[in-house]
Formats: C-alpha cells, sequence, structure tokens
C-alpha cells in the first residue's frame, strides 16, 4: 500500500493485493471498502471515488484518516478541505444522528456511535422476539452479522447496524417450510406484532422500543434438504442437523442467547472460512446455484419494492388534494356501496370519496404512504386503509373476496399503477377486479396511466412508465372485462405535455 | 444484513422465438450445425432454456405453499356454511397475511 491521498474525489492508493480499509472522519469511521473492487484504476493505482450517498455531506473541513482493516496500520492522515471548507464536515441524519455507510453503502446509524446502555433496547428486542417465536415452536438463534459479532468477540460489530436472527425448520420441502412462515407470521400477528415479509422464506419483525421507537428484526427461514442447509438470504452449503441442534449458546453484549452447535461450519457458511479477520466491506457472493435456488424457491414477492419504501421514507411532502382522475370518476359515478383505490399512495383519493359519503378503502403497500390520511381519517367512519402487496396472492384473494361480499354497486380505481407495475402483479390486479366487480351489485373499473412521455416531467414524478393502452386492454380482456371507454388526454396545457390514458371497463357476470 | 428482491420470473419467454430448428435450415446452416463449435452453441442454448424451464417449476412453490394456506385457513370453514363465522375469518385471515 502506497500513494495514498484524499480529495474531494475520493480515495487513491497504489496496492499490488487488494485490500480493505476504512476511511475516518475526525476519528470517526465513516466508510469501508475493498480497494480493488470497490475501486477503479486510475493511473497506476486506484480510486474508491466518495460513493452517491457520502457527497452531500462533503462540504466543510475534517480529518481524515485510512487505516488498513486487517492490520491497523495508517497509511493516510491529514486535514482536508471539501467544498467550501467552512465548519466541520458533519455525517449526520435528519434527526441530528452520526451516520455511517454500510457494506452496501447505505446510510446507517452504526453500533460503533451507541453507548451500551442504547443497545440495551436492541438487546431487549432480540429477547423478545427469540421468546416469541419459541412461543409458537420455533428455535431461533442469532444469525449474520449479530452471530458474529457474539461468536469474534462477545460484541455486537461496530460498523453493523441491525440485528439478525434464524431459525432451522424440522421440515425439508420448499412448499412446507413456506406453509410454515406462513404460520408463524399468523400466530406473531395474534401476539401483537407487526412484520413485513421479505420473500415466502424471511420477514421482519417491529420490535417497539421503551421510547416508542420501532425497532426492525430480521427473520431468516432455513431448512434442510439433501444433505444441505438452505437459509436465507445467502446459504446453501453441504451441511449437517448435528451442526444446528440441539441449539448452544453466545454471548453478546454480556448477555446470554441461543446460537447453532457449531458455530464455526455456520459462520464459514456465512462468512466463508476467514471469518475471524474483520472485513467491514464484506460482500455476500453466494454460488449462482444457491441464488438461483433461493430466487426460485421463496423470492419474486417485493419485485420494485425497495424504490417505493426508499420513497417513502424520506420525510413526506404535505398532503395533496385530490386528483382530476377522481374528480372525474366521481362526476360519472352515483351513490356506491363501496370505493377501492388500488395503489392509493398517500391516499387523497379515497378521503376525497368518503368526504363525498362513500364508503371508501385505500389499498397500497407501503403503509407510510397512507399513514397520514389514515390519521387524518379516524373520526371519518367512511374510509379505512389497508396494506395490500398484489404479488401476494393469499393478500389480493382474501381482499378481493371481502370486497366481494359487500352489498352494492362498487367503483375500483387505480391511478398510476399499471404504468409502476410489471405483468405479474397487472394480472393480480386483474384477477381481484374480476372478484370484485363481477357480482351482483356490479361496478366498474376506472384506470389512468401514462401512454406519452412529454418533455415535462411528469413521468419522472409521479415514478411510471408508458404503456401501450392496446396492450393494457388486450390483458383486461384476456381476464374477461370488456372496455366501455377509452381516451388519451393532456396531463396540461403546456407544450409537450404528456399524455395519460383513461379507460373504464366491466365484469358482466361470474365465469369463475 | 439486509434481504434481497428476486426476479419475479426468469427469462424463459425470451429464448423460446430464438431457434426454430429443423424446417427452413440451409444446407449450410446445416452443416454449421453439425461443426463442434455450433453443437457448444447449440447446447449452451439448450442448457439456458432449461435452466430457466427449472426456475418456472421451483417457483411454483410458494404458489401451492399460498394457495394450500388459504385452502385449509377459509375454504374449509366455508363448507360449515355459517355466514356470520366466514365473515368474522376472512376478516381475520386478511390481518394475518
Amino acid at each position: 500500500m502506497s500513494g495514498v491521498s484524499v480529495d474531494g474525489q475520493g480515495v487513491r492508493a497504489r496496492a499490488r493485493n487488494e485490500a480493505v480499509l476504512d476511511v475516518f472522519f475526525d476519528g470517526r469511521r465513516i466508510v469501508s471498502f475493498w480497494l480493488q473492487r470497490d475501486g477503479v484504476r486510475d493511473g497506476d493505482g486506484w480510486l474508491f471515488a466518495w460513493p452517491k450517498t457520502l457527497r452531500e455531506f462533503l462540504d466543510g473541513t475534517t480529518e481524515v484518516r485510512v487505516v488498513v482493516t486487517r492490520t491497523g496500520q495508517e497509511v493516510f492522515r491529514d486535514e482536508i478541505a471539501f467544498g467550501s471548507g467552512r465548519g466541520r464536515v458533519a455525517v449526520v441524519n435528519q434527526n441530528g444522528q452520526p451516520i455511517s455507510l454500510d457494506k452496501y453503502l447505505r446510510r446507517v446509524v452504526a453500533f460503533d456511535t451507541r453507548t451500551s446502555a442504547e443497545l440495551e433496547p436492541m438487546l431487549d428486542a432480540i429477547d423478545e422476539v427469540i421468546a416469541a417465536l419459541r412461543e409458537v415452536g420455533i428455535e431461533a438463534f442469532l444469525a449474520y452479522g449479530t452471530l458474529l459479532g457474539a461468536v469474534r468477540g462477545g460484541k455486537v460489530i461496530g460498523n453493523d447496524s441491525d440485528a439478525d436472527v434464524a431459525y432451522v425448520s424440522h421440515l425439508t420441502h420448499p412448499v412446507d417450510v413456506i406453509r410454515e412462515s406462513f404460520r408463524i407470521q399468523r400466530e406473531l400477528i395474534q401476539l401483537g406484532y407487526r412484520i413485513t415479509r421479505y420473500s415466502a422464506l424471511a420477514f421482519k419483525v417491529d420490535v417497539e422500543e421503551a421510547d416508542g421507537t420501532i425497532r426492525g428484526l430480521d427473520v431468516f427461514g432455513g431448512f434442510m434438504m439433501n444433505g444441505h442447509l438452505y437459509l436465507m438470504g445467502e446459504i446453501g452449503d453441504p451441511f449437517q442437523e448435528s451442526w444446528i441442534f440441539p441449539l448452544g449458546t453466545t454471548t453478546l453484549e454480556g448477555r446470554t442467547f441461543p446460537a447453532p452447535a457449531d458455530t464455526d461450519r455456520l459462520l464459514t457458511a456465512m462468512y466463508g472460512a476467514s471469518w475471524r479477520i474483520p472485513d467491514p466491506a464484506f460482500h455476500f457472493e453466494p454460488p449462482a446455484t444457491t441464488v438461483r435456488r433461493l430466487n426460485g424457491w421463496f423470492r419474486g414477492l417485493r419485485v420494485g419494492r425497495a424504490r417505493w419504501d426508499r420513497i417513502y421514507s424520506r420525510v413526506l411532502k404535505k398532503m395533496p388534494g385530490p386528483s382530476p382522475f377522481i374528480q372525474w370518476v366521481a362526476s360519472m359515478e352515483g351513490a356506491l356501496g363501496t370505493y377501492v383505490d388500488v395503489g392509493c399512495g398517500r391516499g387523497a383519493d379515497a378521503l376525497y370519496m368518503s368526504e363525498r359519503g362513500e364508503p371508501s378503502l385505500g389499498l397500497d403497500f407501503q403503509p407510510r404512504a397512507f399513514a397520514e390520511a389514515q390519521s387524518r381519517s379516524t373520526d371519518n367512519g367512511l374510509v379505512t386503509y389497508w396494506p395490500l402487496n398484489l404479488l401476494e396472492i393469499r393478500q389480493v384473494l382474501a381482499t378481493g373476496a371481502i370486497v366481494a361480499r359487500r352489498p352494492g354497486r362498487t367503483v375500483v380505481t387505480a391511478r398510476h399503477l399499471v404504468d409502476a407495475t410489471k405483468k405479474p402483479a397487472r394480472d393480480r390486479l386483474w384477477r381481484m377486479c374480476r372478484m370484485m366487480l363481477a357480482g351482483e351489485g356490479g361496478g366498474k373499473l376506472y384506470l389512468e396511466f401514462l401512454v406519452k412521455d412529454g418533455s415535462d416531467g411528469y413521468a419522472g414524478k409521479h415514478r411510471v412508465r408508458r404503456r401501450k393502452p392496446a396492450k393494457i386492454v388486450a390483458e383486461l380482456e384476456q381476464w374477461g372485462a370488456k372496455i366501455e371507454h377509452r381516451e388519451t388526454i393532456a396531463v396540461s396545457d403546456v407544450p409537450g405535455a404528456s399524455k395519460v390514458c383513461r379507460l373504464i371497463a366491466e365484469w358482466r357476470a361470474v365465469d369463475g | 444484513m439486509g434481504e434481497k428482491s428476486g426476479p419475479e420470473k426468469s427469462g424463459a419467454e425470451k429464448s423460446g422465438a430464438k431457434s426454430r430448428a429443423g424446417k427452413n435450415d440451409s444446407g449450410l446452416v446445416a452443416r454449421l450445425r453439425s461443426t463442434r463449435a455450433g453443437e457448444a452453441l447449440d447446447l449452451r442454448r439448450r442448457v439456458r432454456r432449461l435452466e430457466a424451464e427449472v426456475q418456472e417449476c421451483r417457483a411454483l412453490n410458494i404458489r401451492l405453499a399460498e394457495l394450500t394456506d388459504i385452502v385449509t385457513e377459509l375454504l374449509l370453514p366455508v363448507a360449515a356454511r355459517d355466514e356470520e363465522k366466514l365473515a368474522v375469518l376472512l376478516e381475520k385471515y386478511r390481518q394475518s397475511v
């Protein structure tokens, strides 16, 4: 390692072999990286460019230190001025908490910024989730970074930011372990927990800490099949059940937690044989066969979700008013039995319809999106909001069945939904619409989606991609719908305005 | 660690249209196919298609589990024809998924 320098672009260094480096600002670790894997060729050396997630903080002066993770050798230390150079560089989140970048270069509040007293609520949460799982018959243990920290030094890993637990099912077929995971979810919900499903074999349990903060703990399911352990989200290794059961214990921050019988074998499966050597920039690289198996068996339930989660995790703008689209729908409809907005987002249209006296239901997969509308509607008994993920058939069928049983005429709208989803999600949408609308009460589906991307930035603002009306019409007809109305309109009078298509569809009779 | 989202569908459909071998092969194409390189190319294409088809089959695991879950939790009680109980059950099921 030689020629290490730091500037507004990033960290430059020459090295014959791959090396893991930690970067500190004013004594606090900010990011770790592999020089050659994460860097680009730069003259006779390498350049690790500052990640996008860090760049907005780079204004001011800070003492930058670069250290070789493995040896602790300091290879650079200097006072560096970024941007205007005024003030000290502050890498903090909206709440002023110090943040750093994790191995995927995402911003996190890492454990190394917490005192041990501040870690207690998380340890309590782990205890609580493991106990809850035990109550529903599942023997869970510490996993991934949490297990690694415990076994390596009895402490959480400084650059880690969340806690993971895992279990290995006694069942041995993907279908059975998925059904078991559904059962666990059901029983945890009955115990009062909120669950967000990642895949058919992994989910997040939200635990409320004493101060009201919600902490999400990841629960990864696994099972043994044909002499292999398959464990979400990265493992498919030759393994023996006796390396897991009977569970042993390990110590984390002075407290005892369940651990697999052979922690060395499981950590080797997770992090490779060199798991004892710290590597804050470690990337999981399971073989293609493992990725294909886990993808094929268990994944595909949250395609495109990360993007929307990110959008709704920011501070949300002021609650929007009703859309011109819903005003158009309302102008054509009389009194309804039920109004349903699929992909309701912030929930403004459902709120509007309920204020007009229509019993309304807003559906969106991200509850944060409609949280404000929901809290505003507490004294308005006419509107409800439910989470719905179109990629989870159980949710689609149950929601469809409930609405289908309601008396009276039903109107379903989906504004900028078919232009934000792909065919698998749309197929579930059409199925649910048919359930809701093909009954005796009758009803209609109103759609609005982008068909021409203008120069007005409309597509970006609504985060949609244009769709061909003929394609959407063909899908609907395949699902037994009749198109009653079709028009294309400009979204504004501005020259170069984007255009949207409005469709009205109907299902006449129940045909299964 | 975080969780990944996986592909909703494999590329199975894409590979279908590529090689409609047989009928219109000219003599040259047939000769090229019979060479070692041609055979290797053909095999590679077939393996790709097979991999995609295996993924399609694997995806059935989730479907089967989802549908079995609904059948055991909902349809069996439906057979009892108790309207009130069914409404309660449906709502409870929706909240649990």
